[in-house]
């Protein structure tokens, strides 16, 4: 290895850590659900990147399908259908919880520091994930289907009933309600009155007249129009 | 190559080596797909009994750069009620996703260049290659989903809806058709599934190798998966004129206009060279093994051939409506997809035993 350059190594793993760590700040720190989401996707990319640096090609190939490709797209297309809003700030209901996350963060740091200071790390070689096959997909697939068949089979039935569930939740037949910026704030009793009416699925036409419905009463029937509240930010 | 590493080691003289082969990469694929767009435009205008674009230079050639300069100069519009950060994002997911899988696709043999040595024709191998193209393919939905949510237009937003269903819809035949060949090789890497299909005089190829298992109906459910999943006709409906203006992209204009069309086009290219390195024996051919250099020629014979199906189709066919698009995803692609990578397990695990 040539000492005029850093490694490249040790180079990725600084930049993909910091995007991972940016990310995921800005997750939290958006007040736009979909910005939150597209830096969650940010999150997901760059986690894979780091996979890919451990020698784990396929781990990293499956985080990006599944939860950048499948359940992020998902997500994006909830909010978009929902419009949701911008969340607006309100004051803290709960305010003992800003005390606990100061004092749970501390905790967290002070058990690091600990283990970084009074570890015992001579017992402990880790070997080089260059030299190991652990992460091919190879390798996976072998484990998957033979030592680890049992484990396999159970979180697939878990999923499948989870799935079920959804399912059968859905089909209930209650309209759901729109998240409109009218419904959100209101309380549920004067909701009842129109907006929860009982629906046979499939029947597309009465939906369609449920939603109209609710969406008169809340003064929703026009697009809501964010143009002013957004110019007044930028 | 010696005195490179010598100097800035062997991993930066690897990096340096790999980051001049996409620049080739991406300069050469980006010039077929601006010919690809004038070959289109010629071959619809001969299907539809007109001429096309043959003014500028000898019949037309020099029509793509002409239009590279008006998207140039053209006045870039910013809408003024969008999402302005998103807007500007979207064509850049959508450009970059759709150069990204390039780079795993090999595109020759290994060949022989003076003072660079033996070289194969492919920027990286790697152990993931084909999960690393699908991965690739389903975050490129996020730039057409944006794109639409951002534009705050009507048209826009069912335009970007349609095509994240659409295309969420089509990923899963167009994996799952992938599977056989998959099974067949026992790898994902491209470069290993091309050299398996050698030989034969072409009977080797995947698509009829009766000395493992004919992939037929796993390459047509490719086939019509992948024309869905770049939303080419029939199954544009993401972009139908008739309904939705231009759809996803109606706000966008100038350069960020040509990086969508751009995308669209490199998508094409991209899906139609994994069909010819799945399915029809990537760069083998006649006289390889004589000339190694040949087998680049063989590879873009054969991915032409689908560019060229790509126009015919939309020369001849008319446009889905969106429930028989669903319908045909769901209850016909995706079951007939799931049969065949059962007939191959199966044939193979009594070949096997």
């Amino acid at each position: 290895m040539s000492d005029v350059l850093p490694s490249i190594s040790q180079l990725l793993f600084v930049l993909f850590g910091a995007m991972a760590l940016g990310c995921a700040v800005a997750v939290v720190a958006q007040r736009n659900p979909l910005y939150s989401a597209i830096s969650l996707v940010g999150v997901f990319v760059s986690l894979a990147c780091l996979y890919l640096t451990l020698q784990a090609p396929f781990i990293a190939a499956i985080q990006v399908i599944v939860y950048a490709g499948a359940i992020m797209v998902l997500v994006v297309f909830v909010i978009m259908l929902l419009n949701v809003e911008e969340e607006v700030r309100r004051p803290l209901r709960l305010r003992y919880l800003v005390p606990v996350g100061v004092l749970l963060a501390a905790v967290l740091v002070g058990e690091a520091a600990f283990m970084l200071q009074l570890g015992n790390y001579a017992a402990y070689t880790p070997t080089m994930p260059a030299s190991s096959d652990v992460g091919l997909t190879a390798s996976i697939g072998t484990g998957m289907f033979t030592k680890y068949l049992l484990p396999f089979e159970v979180t697939s039935v878990l999923i499948l009933m989870a799935m079920v569930g959804a399912i059968t939740l859905a089909r209930q037949g209650r309209t759901p309600l729109l998240a409109a910026p009218g419904n959100v704030t209101e309380e549920p009793a004067a909701l009842t009155a129109g907006g929860d009416v009982l629906l046979k699925p499939g029947d597309t036409a009465a939906t369609g007249r449920a939603f109209a419905r609710e969406q008169i009463r809340t003064g929703d029937a026009a697009a809501p129009s964010e143009v002013s509240r957004e110019e007044g930010e930028r | 190559m010696d005195w490179l590493s010598n100097t800035i080691g062997a991993d930066w003289a690897r990096a340096l080596a790999q980051f001049v082969g996409i620049n080739v990469g991406f300069v050469v694929v980006l010039m077929i797909v601006a010919y690809t767009v004038l070959a289109e435009r010629r071959v619809l205008g001969f299907i539809q009994g007109r001429l096309g674009p043959n003014r500028v230079g000898p019949g037309g050639l020099f029509q793509p750069f002409a239009d590279l300069l008006k998207f140039i100069f053209k006045e870039e519009i910013t809408p003024s009620a969008s999402t302005r950060f998103v807007y500007f994002l979207a064509p850049v997911i959508a450009i970059t996703c759709a150069l990204m899988p390039i780079i795993v696709y090999p595109f020759g043999p290994t060949v022989w260049l003076p003072f660079v040595g033996e070289f194969s024709l492919v920027i990286a191998r790697f152990d993931i290659a084909l999960l690393y193209v699908l991965g690739i393919t389903s975050v490129g939905v996020y730039g057409i989903t944006l794109a639409g949510w951002s534009s705050n237009s009507k048209y826009s937003l069912m335009g970007s809806l349609r095509a994240a269903s659409q295309m969420i819809s089509y990923e899963l035949s167009l994996g799952l058709s992938l599977v056989g060949v998959v099974l067949m090789s026992g790898t994902l890497d491209l470069y290993t599934i091309v050299e398996q299909q050698g030989g034969w005089f072409g009977l080797k190829w995947n698509l009829w190798d009766v000395s493992r298992v004919p992939q037929v109906i796993g390459f047509i459910t490719y086939l019509i998966s992948a024309i869905a999943e770049t939303n080419r006709v029939p199954f544009d409906l993401p972009e139908a004129e008739t309904e939705l203006v231009a759809g996803f992209h109606t706000e966008y204009s100038a350069l960020k206009f040509a990086l969508f069309f751009m995308a669209e086009y490199v998508n094409m290219f991209t899906v139609s060279m994994l069909a010819t390195t799945l399915f029809l024996g990537g760069w083998q051919g006649p006289f390889v093994d004589v000339f190694p250099w040949l087998g680049v020629v063989w590879f873009l014979l054969k991915v032409t051939f689908f560019l060229f199906l790509y126009i015919w189709l939309r020369g001849t066919l008319p446009r889905f409506r969106f429930d028989q698009l669903m319908s045909f995803g769901w209850k016909f692609l995706l079951p007939v997809a799931i049969l065949n990578v059962i007939l191959t397990a199966t044939v193979l695990y009594f070949r096997w035993s």
